[in-house]
């Protein structure tokens, strides 16, 4: 070290400078990394602890190696809550994308009165899921409810049943509730996403001439790739993960035709105690969300340039 | 001279004894609690109208002993979560937890619950006018002791009765077509037959005629709660299944569900689901009290606590219009009959460091003296004690009916047996209860798979 | 001329079809709100009143009960995570799209990783570690375990925000000898404002709704509105007069926050002006 001092001052400074260089980005996420380690991380490692051990009424007794996840994937049950929420999420999803898309590039539009305009209709996405669960009693609930009253009985539409108490129904009225829900929330993170693209290039094009159609598939939309493909991913894994709304309206019935992993997790944590297999269910959901992003960040990346 | 001398004596006795007891308690709550004055204690309960009353007697205790209480009252499930949470992790901070009495197995197989017989039998902590034999005794005796051990005193004596539309019955046409049809009076039922006959007659749809009047919309015989978990399976199961001679578990613990009663029953169970209204099976304690409320309904067994909130002027375009009786019993059954009853007991967690002003502060709300109190402050209520029911909030109130109803739950309510995994049972037997209800399982094949659900769980239920 | 008829047509279009959608969509919350003012007799009677008497019973309830701490508590751990958030991750999603770092993608997936496990599973491992550690009940916990659903959320999106940023401008300040922090505080943040408000707002209204941790972690001290909720749920049916005034009260709070930062999401040009 002192030799290279003595002999090469400037190169030195240079090596020490191109160090802070490549140090600076790391200094900038660390008070996030350190943050997640803390609050996200050691938590987690906690849960996988607890899914190799027996951990009945949170009391953590002798390790049990790969019972717990053992149990749990030759539990039909758990398998029935993949399938519910996997028919949620792959409905529910792409419908609030759309419409979320749609209503951003029309609000984008010149629409007078925007400003009340916004916060209002994105006041479904601000409520609590608590309330958004009761309000949506006071309306679907059978009989007294006010639209099953004043629209399905009226109209005869589903006889002799009500929606959130059918096997049939139940599954695709709280699907959409989480449209009612989370479609301004995709509007708002849209239209947002939309303001913030550069002008200049649409500029551009409306000088050459170019259609709305076109400019949308040229620019708006490749631009847009990288908000959408976030969005998406987010609200995907957020809706998988679905728990307050269903656990007013149905709490997984009828039957199990509306339980999802994370009712079924919330029965097993709260009602059964057995902390062991819900630590195990947490592990098993992660590990297939890891797979699964780390696939869709890759192609979404390499075909799409989203990230 | 003898005479008069034993009057005296027996006047003078009688004056003495009148007075010791208010001078009793209060002398007794302040010297046993002097070595916990100047503690606080946490108490956990579920949030109810006569609950709520507690903050208003709870002064009362502070200042006779120098304890402060910190009350804290959440929601049913709430209550639930974070007083198992607070008591499995073993962090004390509630020293008195509300336990409904099913989660008394498991907390007690997790040996988180402290017994409270060394301060019953302590004289300095056990308060000798607290009258035991007072509280209202199947409730008590089945809630608060378990495995000979006590583990506190009752703290609600949550109870279902049969509620019905007074208005209708007392209508003419609809008691002549009743009798034409059925061959007896209309009236609230007493039987489950008459509750079924009930339910049926007064099925009609929009259009028909209800009590002289056209209906603008569907009217239905009876209303249950019908959501997966509530009190789905326990009504289905105390109020029915028993009352037909079925039975969850043997006497030896083991499940028996899979019997001829427990068909018949079912068979009840999903006749009355098709005179219910096409929700049921998303029905809650959320929807039960509004479908009663607003005349949608017949008919229902449901909480008495609900008819509070429901039977009250100005709650209901229907208040006034009630009736209530006791949980109507199978024909010729009526010895055996069971009611379904969700009774609940504060206990004292392991973890508490100050278990005796705890003990205090619970015996104490259980005490004649308290409950009196807390029965006048909430103008009403569902009494622990057997004397609550000659308190004027009580014995003069206009529902005659509904408080005859309770006691009448009451004189034979029972805690559930002790059953270890008894969220499990409940939440696999709701689900079944469920199907059977909506049709998707037949009454046959509803007890064979409860009884395999429940063979799944345990092949011996009750707590060693 | 014609420009200018057309262009207002069809503002007056695409008003009217907003307006239409916020209708359909706005009702139930409409109707919620006038349960506000509705006596219980008439709440849900059939057939359904529309003119009723109001009454002012409710929100004598909901001041009695307290439920006005609960909307400061709330409001409190909001702003104050969501505060945080931005004040740290800020910069991560910056230097996620701007640098070059080794296992760049290995870190950043690992921030969604934290997000990736069901609540439910995870709160009574957090619960656990938090009676230990006494944090529970605190401002300080619920503020940390936020940060485990909202800076993965907050980066991730705010990383997509920055792939628009001008490198020119950056490189232009540095040439003119500005310091780092310089020129993150006067080019990267100002020209990023949009993104950093839009996303915040996104992270203060996850924040407000939570319920589970909030209950669980929480407790006497910090108890959040959606917390206090479910007490007017009771063994006696639901308060639902209570529960409307609650639930469209915690509105107000949310609305004032989108309304007023808003005019930082949405640029004075909207695109249709661009073209003219």
């Amino acid at each position: 070290m002192t030799s290279i001092t003595e002999t090469d001052p400037p190169l030195q400074t240079t090596r020490a400078r191109d160090k802070r260089e490549a140090l600076y980005p790391y200094l900038l996420i660390a008070p996030s990394m350190i943050t997640l380690v803390v609050v996200a991380l050691i938590p987690f490692l906690y849960a996988i602890y607890l899914s190799f051990h027996e951990a009945r009424f949170g009391r953590v007794t002798e390790f049990a190696g790969f019972a717990n996840y053992a149990s749990l994937l030759a539990d039909e049950r758990f398998w029935n809550s993949v399938s519910v929420a996997a028919t949620f999420v792959f409905i529910a999803v792409p419908i609030e994308f759309m419409l979320g898309l749609a209503g951003a590039l029309i609000l984008g539009q010149n629409v007078k009165g925007r400003s009340i305009l916004i916060p209002l209709l994105f006041m479904p996405a601000m409520m609590a899921p608590v309330v958004v669960g009761l309000l949506w009693k006071i309306m679907l609930a059978g009989s007294w409810g006010f639209i099953s009253y004043n629209v399905f009985e009226r109209f005869g539409m589903f006889p002799d049943t009500s929606i959130f108490a059918s096997p049939d129904y139940a599954l695709y009225a709280l699907i959409f509730v989480d449209i009612w829900q989370w479609t301004p929330f995709m509007m708002l993170a849209f239209f947002a996403g939309l303001q913030a693209l550069p002008v200049a290039p649409f500029r551009a094009a409306a000088i050459d001439g170019a259609g709305p159609l076109r400019i949308f598939f040229r620019l708006t939309l490749p631009m847009m790739t990288p908000l959408l493909a976030v969005i998406g991913l987010l609200r995907f894994i957020d809706a998988f993960k679905v728990f307050d709304t269903m656990y007013i309206l149905t709490n997984g019935g009828p039957g199990t035709s509306t339980e999802t992993p994370s009712i079924l997790a919330n029965k097993m944590t709260f009602e059964f105690w057995n902390i062991g297999e819900a630590s195990a269910l947490a592990v098993i959901v992660w590990i297939a969300f890891f797979i699964f992003c780390n696939i869709f960040y890759q192609v979404a990346k390499k075909r799409l340039n989203a990230f | 001279m003898k005479q008069s001398t034993k009057v005296t004596a027996a006047l003078l006795a009688g004056s003495t004894f009148l007075s010791v007891p208010a001078w009793a308690q209060e002398s007794f709550y302040t010297k046993a609690a002097e070595p916990y004055a100047g503690t606080t204690i946490r108490i956990l309960d579920e949030v109810t109208p006569l609950q709520e009353k507690v903050f208003d007697i709870i002064p009362q205790f502070e200042e006779l002993t120098g304890i402060t209480v910190e009350l804290e009252l959440l929601g049913h499930a709430e209550v639930i979560n974070r007083g198992q949470a607070d008591m499995l992790s073993g962090r004390g901070f509630y020293d008195g937890v509300m336990m409904h009495n099913y989660q008394l197995a498991p907390m007690l197989t997790a040996g988180v619950i402290r017994s409270i017989d060394d301060y019953v039998a302590d004289p300095a902590l056990s308060d000798p006018d607290f009258n035991a034999d007072d509280l209202i005794q199947r409730p008590y005796t089945t809630t608060s002791f378990t495995g000979g051990k006590q583990y506190g005193f009752n703290n609600w004596n949550y109870n279902e009765v049969y509620w019905a539309r007074a208005d209708l019955f007392a209508h003419p046409e609809e008691q002549a077509a009743f009798n034409e049809k059925y061959g007896y009076d209309l009236g609230p039922a007493e039987t489950i037959t008459q509750m079924r006959d009930i339910a049926e007659f007064f099925t009609r749809d929009a259009g028909e005629t209800l009590a002289g009047e056209t209906l603008e919309a569907d009217f239905y015989g009876i209303v249950l709660e019908g959501i997966k978990g509530g009190s789905t399976f326990p009504t289905l199961w105390s109020a029915l299944i028993k009352n037909y001679g079925g039975r969850l578990l043997d006497e030896n613990g083991a499940p028996a569900f899979d019997s001829p009663e427990t068909v018949e029953a079912l068979t009840m169970w999903a006749e009355l689901w098709s005179f219910a209204p096409p929700g049921i099976a998303e029905y809650s304690l959320v929807d039960v009290p509004t479908v009663m409320g607003n005349g949608l309904a017949a008919q229902t067994l449901a909480w008495s606590d609900f008819v509070f909130g429901v039977d009250v002027p100005g709650a209901s375009p229907y208040a006034g219009d009630f009736v209530y009786g006791p949980i109507p019993f199978k024909d010729g059954r009526e010895e055996e009959r069971s009611v379904e009853a969700d009774v609940s007991v504060v206990v004292i967690s392991e973890a508490s460091e100050n278990p005796e002003a705890t003990f205090l502060f619970l015996q104490w709300l259980a005490s004649e003296e308290a409950q009196a109190a807390l029965i006048e402050a909430g103008n009403g209520g569902v009494p622990i004690r057997q004397s609550s029911w000659e308190l004027p909030a009580i014995a003069d109130s206009e529902m005659t009916s509904l408080y005859a109803a309770m006691r009448s739950t009451l004189d034979v309510a029972e805690a559930k047996p002790k059953m270890p995994d008894s969220f499990e049972i409940m939440d696999a037997m709701s689900g079944i209860a469920q199907e059977v209800g909506l049709g998707r399982l037949t009454p046959e094949e509803g007890a064979a798979q409860g009884q395999a659900a429940m063979l799944e769980i345990c092949t011996q239920c009750l707590m060693q | 001329m014609q420009t200018s008829d057309s262009s207002s047509r069809s503002t007056l279009f695409w008003t009217g079809i907003t307006v239409l959608y916020a209708v359909v969509v706005l009702f139930p919350i409409f109707w919620m709100g006038t349960m506000m003012f509705k006596p219980n007799e008439t709440m849900f009677a059939r057939p359904t009143e529309w003119f009723f008497t109001p009454t002012l019973d409710h929100f004598a309830y909901v001041i009695e009960a307290g439920f006005h701490w609960n909307l400061f508590t709330s409001f409190l751990l909001c702003t104050l995570s969501t505060g945080l958030i931005v004040l740290i991750g800020t910069p991560a999603a910056y230097a996620f799209a701007r640098f070059e770092m080794k296992a760049k993608d290995d870190l950043f997936l690992f921030i969604l990783a934290s997000r990736m496990a069901p609540p439910v599973c995870l709160v009574i491992p957090f619960y656990l570690i938090y009676s230990q550690i006494g944090l529970l009940d605190s401002f300080l916990g619920l503020t940390l375990a936020y940060m485990t659903f909202n800076l993965s959320f907050y980066i991730w999106v705010l990383r997509s925000f920055c792939r628009d940023l001008p490198v020119e401008l950056e490189e232009a300040a540095a040439l003119e000898g500005w310091s780092r922090l310089q020129i993150l505080r006067r080019v990267v943040f100002p020209l990023l404002r949009n993104g950093i408000v839009a996303t915040a707002v996104l992270c203060f209204i996850f924040a407000w709704n939570e319920f589970l941790f909030a209950f669980m972690l929480g407790g006497r001290t910090v108890e959040t509105l959606p917390v206090s909720i479910p007490k007017l749920i009771t063994a006696q049916g639901v308060r639902w007069g209570e529960m409307a005034v609650v639930g469209m009260i915690s509105l107000v709070p949310v609305l004032a926050v989108v309304f007023v930062l808003q005019r930082h999401i949405v640029r004075g040009l909207t695109m249709g002006a661009v073209k003219g």
